[in-house]
């Protein structure tokens, strides 16, 4: 658990803070997305966690300690550090980049190797084919992957990760997005993310925190919560018009409760892995007022149909949630 | 060139180590490969020798002063100026002057250490600049991914900051051993001894046999030098060439 404890950070020879008395609470396992406009001080709140920045007001707490419990270089040794830029270490092999917090904490070379072949593994990046190679022999995408895999070396409870998919293009973002997730999914890690893009923040995030200039916290929810129930004029402009159908995103077909599927040959299929969004997007394409539900994959018969009647409904409902 | 004039290559031999001769009448061909081949153990290897011993020590004290000097000026920005100005301004003496400077300024004895102390000043400037070059083309989000997992100041400078500098330090090297060997050649003139004695000797006499020998070695000591730094950069790196031929 982390947890911000009025927070605040102003510069030397500044009268402006970057940030500006921030209070939230992150829970364990969860993805805390810190996300606004550029100069909300997402970044600077983020790498005070492990003491990159100290604030000048506040306090944070891990698990309810302080994090000047211990010294700087022993925190930031426990959680997990993984930036847009990546900033692996070209000099030094792919194993060599994923081993660097196990030999500053001095794991045995078999216990880390073993470590660094999991991790390869876990990220998708065969190990008999890049444990030797050099950073610059990979494409963006596989070395932001091997970015995170450093990032979770150590096996640490808290991971930063600042904008980690950032720097690649949206096809291999979206990829990388979802194996995280699905990554998490076993790992749990209590993670805070930062981003400027408000989709990957309902995307991955279990709680957003929206900043606003001056690093003050114009809202801190759900996604769901957010998209439905935006704070303030700021929020809700920064959320964007179309955030109806960025909830729609949040839910996938396959969570509906669906009409019987008698007498519908003609309507569009529909995968239930399919967000409602992408499934209103289908219906609407094929010039159908509703689709038939088919299970994810190849095959299998259909479980029913979905009218678009029932996702407006559904849009209209303030409680909806992801299930 | 070179009538023989009936004198036998021994004679001309004897003629020549008694030093007092000159003049057309000891030539036997523009290079005599005799005296080379009889005065080889004797005069060509120590002399040989010798040059590498002044440029090598020179160079080494050098890199001992530069390196904690250049991370130094990297680090606290102000010292990078001041340190210019004057490593430039050794740089810029002409290197005859900086040898008599030596000698009757400061007051050293005629010999080695004035050399070694010229060629120590002129190495400074390549070598503080591109130490300071080097690290600042170090990617600063290399260095904020090392601090934010855990690394000192002092890891980060020996595990990331200087290998990673070390092809622009190595080119720095490079350029300054060249530059010693060149300059070093003179330091005979203020009794240093190598290569440059056989120059200067040769010249004395109009013996082109010597200055030929001199000249030839110390193209070959230069050349030799500038690839064993090329050979150990490439060990010391294997990361940076296969980069370049990923790109």
């Amino acid at each position: 658990m982390i947890e911000f404890k009025n927070v605040s950070k102003t510069y030397a020879g500044s009268d402006r803070a970057v940030v500006n008395d921030l209070s939230f609470t992150v829970a364990d396992g969860d993805i805390c997305v810190l996300v606004g406009p550029s100069g909300c001080g997402k970044t600077t709140s983020m790498r005070m966690v492990n003491r990159l920045i100290e604030p000048t007001n506040g306090e944070i707490l891990i698990d309810g300690e302080k994090n000047t419990s211990m010294s700087g270089t022993q925190l930031r040794r426990k959680i997990g550090y993984a930036i847009q830029q990546i900033g692996l270490f070209p000099h030094r092999t792919i194993a060599h980049n994923v081993a660097t917090v196990p030999n500053l904490v001095g794991w045995d070379s078999d216990r880390t190797a073993r470590r660094v072949d999991e991790l390869l593994d876990l990220v998708g990046l065969p190990p008999d084919q890049y444990r030797d190679r050099y950073p610059a022999e990979l494409s963006g995408g596989q070395q932001q992957r091997v970015g995170v895999a450093r990032a979770l070396a150590a096996d640490p409870p808290i991971m930063l990760m600042d904008e980690p998919f950032g720097a690649v293009d949206p096809i291999t973002r979206d990829r990388l997005q979802n194996e995280f997730l699905h990554i998490q999914e076993d790992i749990k890690k209590t993670i805070v993310f930062v981003t400027h893009d408000i989709d990957e923040a309902i995307k991955m995030g279990d709680k957003i925190a929206i900043l606003r200039e001056g690093g003050v916290l114009a809202q801190y929810d759900t996604p769901e919560n957010i998209l439905a129930n935006p704070d303030s004029d700021f929020v809700s402009s920064f959320v964007g018009t179309d955030r109806v159908l960025k909830r729609l995103s949040l839910v996938l077909v396959r969570d509906m409760d669906l009409d019987p599927a008698n007498g519908s040959d003609n309507l569009p299929r529909i995968s239930d892995g399919l967000t409602l969004k992408d499934a209103l997007s289908e219906i609407i394409g094929a010039g159908a007022d509703r689709g038939l539900v088919v299970p994810d994959g190849n095959g299998g018969s259909p479980s029913g149909t979905l009218s678009i009647d029932a996702i407006k409904t559904l849009s209209h409902d303030a409680e909806v949630t992801s299930g | 060139m070179g009538s023989a004039l009936g004198a036998t290559p021994i004679a001309i031999l004897a003629f020549l180590q008694s030093e007092f001769a000159t003049g057309e009448q000891k030539k036997v061909g523009f290079i005599d490969w005799e005296w080379i081949r009889d005065n080889f153990r004797e005069d060509i290897v120590p002399a040989f020798f010798q040059s590498i011993y002044l440029c090598a020590v020179s160079l080494a004290i050098a890199i001992v002063i530069s390196v904690p000097l250049g991370i130094l000026a990297a680090r606290y920005r102000a010292l990078y100026p001041p340190l210019t100005i004057i490593t430039g301004f050794f740089y810029t003496i002409p290197s005859f002057s900086m040898f008599t400077i030596l000698l009757f300024i400061v007051g050293f004895e005629v010999g080695r250490t004035p050399a070694i102390v010229a060629l120590v000043l002129y190495s400074l400037l390549v070598l503080i600049r591109n130490v300071v070059t080097g690290l600042d083309s170090v990617p600063p989000e290399t260095k904020d991914a090392a601090r934010g997992m855990g690394l000192t100041d002092r890891q980060i400078l020996f595990r990331v900051e200087l290998p990673l500098a070390l092809p622009v330090i190595v080119a720095g090297m490079r350029i300054a051993i060249v530059t010693l060997i060149g300059i070093s050649v003179i330091g005979a003139y203020i009794g240093a001894g190598g290569l440059g004695d056989l120059i200067f000797d040769g010249i004395t006499r109009d013996f082109p046999t010597l200055y030929v020998t001199g000249a030839v070695l110390s193209t070959l000591l230069a050349i030799g030098a500038d690839l064993l730094f090329v050979g150990a950069e490439r060990i010391m790196s294997p990361w940076a060439r296969r980069s370049r031929g990923a790109t």
